[in-house]
């Protein structure tokens, strides 16, 4: 009965993964790779653990899935133009490679009976929330603290790389406090003319930008 | 007849292998990046795979940490996406091939 259900999930799996390839639009890989992500949930659940098949479901199919398709949405990608291959000589070896690693992988699959033959049963709490929480805990609560140093890494670095432009907007003229402006700035035609010319205050840059009757530009603060 | 420790290794492998497949044959960065998280899922299904034929929850714990590392890349990643389509209004790599925006 599990075999069944694993052959279904595996070539779900594959079948998905394979289309993902085989799509040329970006959209339809997207909704591919969600599917193996699911069925890699139902793989995670025959193996008896709920709480990574949840997370697989939540964060992959989730988070990281919909911020993809966003993207994608967001950039409105085209699809992808088909180009000649190129190296098309190299064809034949590649097929001799891959039938070399196949026979090599159906080798160790048939003939190795190394590896552990015990069925997973529902006796085991390895894969339930309450172990993984201890072990995340305790033994491993450095990788843990590590994995929150990532994630505010990945805050600021996405933040830098997304943002546009300066540190400041277009719209802003008047910063209050000690400040330099260009001399183009407040004159015309004294354009490349690039001494600096210092103001201290709010009001006085205000007055040398002649913008003493615009009190909306003011900062409240 | 249940499911072998080999028959997750073989699938994980075989997925491994699409994702690979589809990164060397793939020009748009999108689904080159798609292509990426399916071989860090293959990494995961291998975990998940020995810790619960071995009874160990450390290979649980791994793929918890391959999945934070995951969210971070997705993060980023999608930032240099964007700033790469900002700058060359394509998202070949062919054409951000020097490593300078």
């Amino acid at each position: 009965m599990t075999a069944v259900l694993f052959i279904l999930f595996a070539g779900f799996a594959v079948g998905c993964a394979i289309s993902m390839i085989a799509q040329r639009n970006p959209l339809y890989s997207a909704i591919s790779l969600i599917g193996v992500f699911v069925s890699l949930a139902c793989l995670y659940v025959m193996l008896a653990a709920p709480f990574i098949a949840a997370v697989q479901v939540i964060i992959y199919a989730g988070a990281i899935m919909v911020l993809v398709v966003f993207v994608i949405m967001l950039l409105n990608v085209e699809q992808e133009e088909r180009v000649p291959t190129r190296l098309r000589s190299l064809i034949p070896i590649a097929i001799g490679l891959a039938a070399i690693l196949f026979a090599e992988a159906a080798f160790i699959i048939f003939f190795v009976h190394t590896s552990p033959s015990t069925p997973t049963g529902n006796t085991s709490d390895v894969g339930l929330t309450s172990s993984i929480g201890a072990g995340l805990f305790t033994s491993y609560l450095l990788p843990f603290e590590i994995t929150s140093l990532l994630l505010l890494m990945a805050i600021v670095g996405a933040m830098t790389l997304a943002r546009s432009g300066g540190l400041l907007p277009q719209s802003a003229v008047v910063v209050p406090g000690y400040q330099v402006l260009a001399k183009d700035v407040l004159d015309p035609h004294a354009a490349p003319d690039l001494t600096p010319v210092v103001a201290h205050t709010t009001v006085e840059v205000e007055r040398l930008l002649g913008l003493e009757n615009a009190p909306h530009l003011r900062d409240k603060g | 007849m249940t499911p072998q420790l080999s028959w997750y290794l073989a699938l994980s492998a075989v997925l491994f292998t699409i994702g690979v497949v589809g990164v060397i044959i793939k020009r748009n960065v999108i689904s080159m990046f798609m292509c990426i998280e399916l071989m860090l899922n293959a990494v995961n299904l291998t975990f998940v795979a020995f810790s619960s034929f071995f009874r160990d929850v450390s290979g649980q714990l791994f793929v918890f940490i391959v999945m934070t590392v995951a969210a971070a890349e997705a993060s980023v990643g999608l930032g240099i996406i964007i700033a790469i389509f900002r700058n060359r209004e394509s998202l070949d790599v062919d054409d951000a091939s020097v490593l300078k925006l």
